[in-house]
């Protein structure tokens, strides 16, 4: 679903590179943690995924595409194809719950009915039920971000980016969202999740690819966030 | 492309930028209706110039005791003198027409011409206007070649281009027309300036929204679409109001310069009409182009 093959980016401004062959194949259906210190390149990661960034070096193939390949007036429909989901939920304050969900279809021009069928669906999935017309300021951060993760999940995506979604949140939310997203992954999405939570990825016993100064240091299944010596 | 959701951003983008938005609007309706009178200038002259070029008419006074001219010697043109006067402007190739006008003729058309300014006409007497040939010419732009022949012939006191008359008129209309567009064109450079800002303003206080719509793979025209059409509007709203304008400007700046310097031809409000829809798309397109090409600078896409 995701390789990336011996993937560099250097940005222009900086003489350390914020990925540096990076090889990494994430399998259609996975849930995989990625973990490492600030500034160890795991949101260059999301971004090269997204096609927000180009590598410098190496390439990035998604969905069976090479993105070095794809034109930029197709990379909107491969953004159609992936969810994101952020620390700071990126939820526009002047909407209710389902006006936030339904503008991620407004603006991809689907038609008013197919909104109101699909939204409520995944307002529930996301376990959200009664609470389709609270305007984001009324929610707890962790119904924020069950908003924002129903945003990404709404259009059915391959694909779901989670850049730190647990990074505002108290551990005991933490793992309703974690839920969330499981749920999500047991449909057949691909779930990459950028984490510094410990407990979680701990708890969680995914696939584990840790970065460190741009390097992949550890890529391990059922791995856990430390080193496990 | 679901129109109501791309009306309401842009409702919402304008409301939120009103004030740039009204000195937009200000902007380009000040620019549309000079470049529209401009516009009204140039058809004016353009029909003038058509209308009295048929008219127009080299005037060949002969000689008569009252006239002041050396070359005369205080006495009448002999028949002789008129007779050889009009066969040779019979022969020149750039002649059309020659009209022999004796006193009385003259008088009896000063008077019609001039008949809504009595005191004019009554401290003229028959007898002040002398003797003429009214030489019509092929093209007017020849009136050298047929002044300078007959200049200094036997019995010509003066020779009058009518030509010379209007051009004055043509000047001042010219100097207008050119005023309007200059100011016009000032205007246009500053209606892209400010189409820059508000897109810029626009672009920054949506950047929630288009980050979102980015993300979620929305196409480049759906982002751009409000920002270009908030442009439009704008340019919309500016070239109606330069339509009102340019009606006044009609009634009170062409129709009465026309009333005043006797131009008998007046344009017609089809013209009008058609100017006032130039300057609507003119307008349209330069704010929607504008907003598109500063768009590039400011909306990632």
């Amino acid at each position: 679903m995701i390789h990336f093959d011996n993937v560099t980016k250097v940005y222009p401004s900086q003489n350390r590179p914020a990925l540096q062959h990076v090889n990494v194949a994430i399998e259609k259906g996975e849930f995989l943690f990625l973990v490492g210190p600030s500034g160890s390149g795991k949101s260059t990661f999301l971004r090269l995924v997204l096609k927000e960034e180009r590598p410098s070096q190496g390439h990035v193939h998604v969905a069976g595409k090479d993105l070095s390949r794809l034109s930029n007036w197709k990379v909107p429909h491969l953004r159609r194809r992936i969810g994101c989901v952020f620390q700071d939920f990126r939820l526009l304050p002047n909407k209710n719950v389902f006006e936030n969900v339904a503008f991620a279809l407004e603006v991809i021009g689907k038609p008013r009915r197919f909104i109101g069928k699909v939204v409520p669906e995944v307002i529930d999935l996301v376990g959200l039920e009664g609470k389709a017309h609270r305007m984001p300021d009324e929610l707890s951060g962790g119904e924020q971000q069950r908003v924002a993760i129903a945003r990404a999940f709404v259009n059915r995506p391959m694909i779901l980016l989670a850049d730190e979604p647990t990074g505002n949140i108290d551990p005991a939310t933490s793992i309703g969202i974690m839920k969330v997203l499981d749920r999500i992954n047991r449909t057949g999405t691909t779930v990459v999740m950028a984490t510094h939570d410990a407990a979680i990825v701990d708890a969680f016993r995914k696939r584990v690819v840790e970065l460190e100064d741009g390097r992949v240091v550890r890529d391990q299944s059922r791995g856990v966030y430390g080193q496990a010596y | 492309m679901r129109a109501q959701f791309v009306l309401q951003e842009i409702w919402i983008g304008l409301r939120r930028n009103m004030t740039m938005t009204i000195s937009l609007v200000i902007t380009v309706a000040i620019a549309m209706a000079l470049f529209g009178t401009g516009l009204l200038l140039r058809k004016q002259v353009d029909e003038s110039k058509s209308y009295w070029y048929d008219k127009i008419e080299v005037s060949i006074f002969l000689c008569a005791k009252t006239s002041s001219n050396d070359s005369c010697q205080k006495r009448d043109v002999t028949p002789e003198e008129r007779d050889a006067l009009k066969t040779q402007l019979e022969k020149m190739p750039q002649v059309s027409s020659v009209q022999y006008e004796n006193k009385q003729q003259a008088y009896a058309r000063f008077k019609d011409r001039f008949a809504s300014s009595p005191g004019f006409v009554q401290s003229t007497r028959e007898g002040d206007i002398p003797d003429s040939f009214r030489v019509k010419l092929k093209k007017p732009e020849e009136y050298k070649a047929v002044a300078q022949a007959m200049l200094g012939q036997k019995g010509v006191d003066t020779v009058i281009n009518e030509q010379e008359i209007l051009k004055k008129f043509f000047r001042i209309l010219n100097g207008l027309q050119f005023a309007a567009l200059l100011i016009a064109l000032i205007q246009v450079v500053a209606a892209v300036l400010l189409v820059g800002n508000t897109v810029r303003l626009s672009a920054f206080n949506r950047r929630r929204e288009t980050g979102i719509m980015r993300l979620v793979g929305a196409s480049n025209t759906y982002i751009q679409m409000p920002f270009i059409l908030e442009g439009a509007i704008a340019g919309l709203l500016g070239g109606l109001i330069a339509s009102v304008l340019l009606v006044f400007s009609k009634m009170f700046l062409v129709d009465r310069l026309a009333n005043d310097l006797q131009i008998v031809s007046k344009l017609g409000w089809s013209i009008v009409i058609l100017v006032i829809i130039l300057s609507i798309c003119f307008g349209v397109l330069l704010c929607a182009l504008s907003s598109f090409l500063t768009l590039r600078r400011y909306l990632r896409i």
